[in-house]
């Protein structure tokens, strides 16, 4: 049985760097950064005061001012980047194509502020004065769910949480579903929210200050998947194919081997890596080795950058975001200024996109400019 | 992608017994799993009553310098996991470590390691937040877990998709290994009894004072339970290789979603994951021989469900078994599905159906056959597992009986 190819036909981002495709772009090629100190909570108590959050997003802009109430802040950057990403596409669910589109999202905590605040509300006041409209948004994967209510979504609908990996592997779930016909459209990508638990989290773990302090990001990216010949039929708009995924275990070396074997692809193909890379040294360090090892003597001219010294690191999000600048780079066949190294490519065709953290899962995912049959 | 899979291995830890014969022989038996919760104060609560698992001795499974330093959904899963590669008669020794994977389903994900940073967090401010704790929170760290403790490099992944998340786990488990992602898969779900669960659900008044009552007339909610449940798949070919005994073979899986409401089940939905299941299967809605239920005890889902039912499988649902284990066990969350799966392919390995314990009073809209109070021998050659999670999320999975005569 021969690979049904998949394609990307739309994009939706909300990010530090800004609202919609348009913007994100700009930012990662000008260079324009979205670290800026926190607005979300008062950082009088910490030594950590820096981070990305998407400071131009209304939700209200978006989605209109109506049935927000209850949402938390990760539904709605997930359903503001799934709005966006359906326009993109030119692409209107109905009650005739509802059945044949899926959502895949990865995160890892949910809204954790949602699910940490219901909790604290009954500890400090009791559970009789708890909001029980709150609790839906206690499930991880109440995120992806509202995304299928709000947009009326029906083929199926799953949330995907392997930590710094998980908007790889939640695309790589809907390229699965593309294949086993599940669905013909799936809406992949990531969302995790900047709040006061994940930033406790990271800085009380040690994570946030020192040499290699990380700074975190938040936000939201949605893929539009999509089997070509329903790109073909609907004449979408077809920004990339997507060609090899690989999952590893802590083993970045593992995960781009794997993707490069399923894109069919010689090491050198590779135009240029988006890398995982946050400030972590040690972290960094690991993938440039993979890099080196895997590309040998290539890998010294071979164009890697990293959007999170921009964006920040946005944890379960990140690969979505990464996607978008390897989608971007495709288009404007030019590679996003880096910190990491200087090189340049006359050509942007293949890009390999890693994502990981310290521990855990690492996935890749190989993108190509899309050339037709 | 036509690669037939079969499950060779049970494991599970649950509030009626650990491992797989003290569980089966408990379901048989009817016996309860729900006592009066212990593991926090519920004076504070309307209701004092769940499926805690009492004798759960994670030491029993592993190291226990290494026990401390995990969450209790994680220890859940990794007794499963270990119970259910023994049962499956597989040494570590003999996997392939990059060909092994973990998929596991959550709803609340280590809902206890949280709850514990509350506590502090609320009494004595962030500087009171431990540190240690931190690491063991994010429901990743599940199959991360299990893979470490048994050094497997294969697929692994975390399906939140809470009350139906075993299913998802176990359907994707199997893609992999029709895509030859994978050789052996552990699939399932864990939840440890969750606190914030069971204020949310109190919240929603959907739990019941002492008794899960699925379908009956005066059913008064659902009880938070906790578990894991892990199923080991591996190809067909493969299994008859090693001479494995096989529970029963994944005929197929169907996944919907309602699209409608957060909380609300729904039987359109759920009729739609069933006839995907039945249809990716290759199986008419008349071979079924047992339905086990989603069965939640809450009057909305049970009515929905059997809704549901009479649409998929018209007048020959009076002739279908249809029972809700979590009558015994309460509602295990994100591990229930999987318990099911479990269920459902000892179920077909042993030709008895669990009952539907604590049923008394019938009610017309629920009028399918809840196999009251005491199991049932009766030939089960294909079994189906239904469940739905909150988001309106139904995943369907269909055991059927190998080899088939």
């Amino acid at each position: 049985m021969s690979k049904k190819r998949v394609v990307i036909t739309g994009l939706g981002i909300i990010s530090s760097l800004g609202v919609g495709k348009a913007a994100f772009t700009e930012n990662i090629f000008q260079g324009v950064s979205g670290i800026k100190p926190i607005a979300t909570f008062d950082t009088a108590l910490f030594s950590a005061k820096s981070a990305g959050e998407a400071r131009d997003f209304s939700p209200e802009a978006i989605l209109g001012p109506k049935g927000l109430r209850t949402l938390d802040r990760s539904i709605k950057l997930v359903a503001s980047a799934t709005k966006l990403a359906l326009e993109d596409s030119c692409l209107e669910i109905t009650e005739s194509n509802s059945r044949d589109v899926g959502v895949a999202i990865g995160t890892t905590l949910g809204s954790v502020a949602s699910i940490s605040d219901f909790d604290r509300e009954a500890l400090k006041e009791g559970p009789r004065y708890v909001n029980p409209a709150l609790f839906p948004n206690t499930v991880i994967n109440s995120p992806a769910s509202q995304v299928s209510i709000k947009f009326n979504i029906k083929g199926f609908n799953v949330t995907i949480s392997t930590g710094f990996s998980a908007s790889l592997d939640a695309l790589n779930y809907g390229v699965d579903a593309l294949r086993f016909g599940r669905a013909k459209i799936v809406l992949g990508g990531g969302v995790e929210e900047f709040c006061i638990q994940t930033f406790l989290g990271f800085y009380k773990s040690g994570c946030l200050s020192g040499p290699g302090a990380v700074i975190l990001g938040e936000g939201s990216g949605i893929i539009v998947l999509e089997e070509l010949d329903s790109a073909l039929a609907r004449k979408a708009k077809i920004y990339a194919e997507v060609l090899g995924f690989g999952s590893a275990l802590q083993d970045f070396k593992k995960s781009m081997r794997l993707s490069l074997e399923e894109a069919g692809l010689a090491a050198e193909k590779i135009d240029y890596i988006n890398s995982a890379a946050n400030s972590s040294a040690e972290f960094s360090a690991r993938e440039a080795k993979a890099i080196e090892e895997l590309f040998g003597k290539k890998a010294g001219a071979l164009p890697v950058s990293s959007i999170k010294p921009l964006a920040g690191e946005s944890f379960s999000a990140s690969g979505s975001l990464q996607v978008a600048a390897a989608i971007s780079a495709i288009e404007r066949q030019k590679v996003p200024p880096s910190m990491l190294n200087q090189a340049q490519s006359p050509m942007v065709e293949h890009v390999l996109i890693n994502t990981g953290g310290k521990s855990g899962v690492n996935s890749s995912l190989i993108i190509s400019k899309f050339k037709g049959y | 992608m036509d690669k037939r899979v079969v499950i060779t291995g049970v494991g599970v830890v649950s509030s009626i017994g650990i491992g797989k014969d003290n569980f089966w022989s408990a379901l048989i038996a009817g016996k309860s799993g729900i006592s009066r919760i212990t593991s926090f104060d519920t004076s504070a609560y309307p209701t004092h009553y769940g499926g805690e698992i009492k004798d759960f001795k994670p030491e029993d499974f592993l190291d226990k310098k290494k026990a401390n330093q995990l969450g209790r959904a994680s220890l859940l899963a990794i007794a499963a996991a270990k119970l259910g590669l023994s049962d499956a008669g597989i040494k570590l020794a003999e996997l392939n470590p990059d060909k092994t994977g973990v998929v596991i389903g959550t709803t609340m994900g280590e809902s206890q390691v949280l709850e514990k940073l509350n506590d502090a967090w609320v009494k004595n401010g962030v500087e009171a937040i431990d540190p240690q704790l931190i690491p063991r929170y994010p429901a990743n760290v599940l199959s991360l877990n299990v893979a470490e403790e048994l050094r497997l490099a294969g697929p692994n992944l975390v399906i939140p998709n809470a009350c139906a998340a075993g299913n998802y786990a176990i359907g994707y488990a199997c893609d992999l290994i029709q895509m030859d992602k994978a050789e052996v898969m552990l699939a399932g779900g864990t939840d440890a009894f969750s606190r914030i669960a069971f204020l949310g659900f109190n919240r929603l008044l959907a739990v019941a004072p002492e008794m899960c009552r699925p379908f009956d007339k005066n059913r008064k909610g659902m009880l938070v339970g906790e578990g894991a449940g892990i199923v080991v798949l591996e190809p067909l070919e493969a299994a008859l290789k090693r001479q494995a005994s096989i529970y029963a073979e994944v005929a197929g899986y169907g996944l919907s979603c309602d699209a409608h409401h957060m909380t609300a089940p729904f039987a359109d939905g759920i009729k739609e994951a069933i006839e995907k299941a039945l249809y990716a299967s290759k199986i008419g809605a008349q071979s079924v021989d047992y339905f086990n239920a989603h069965g939640t005890g809450t009057p909305a889902n049970d009515r929905e469900e059997c809704l549901a039912i009479k649409k998929v499988f018209g007048d020959y649902y009076k002739k279908l078994p249809v029972s809700s284990i979590k009558s015994m066990l309460g509602h295990t969350m994100g591990a229930a599905s999987a318990i099911e799966a479990v269920a459902c392919a000892l179920s077909v390995k042993n030709d008895i159906i669990p009952p539907t314990i604590n049923y008394l009073t019938p009610d017309p809209e629920c009028d399918i056959d809840c196999v009251p109070n005491a199991a049932r021998r009766v030939k089960v050659d294909v079994a189906l597992n239904s469940a739905s999670a909150f988001g309106g999320n139904n995943a369907c999975l269909v055991l059927k009986k190998f080899p088939l005569n």
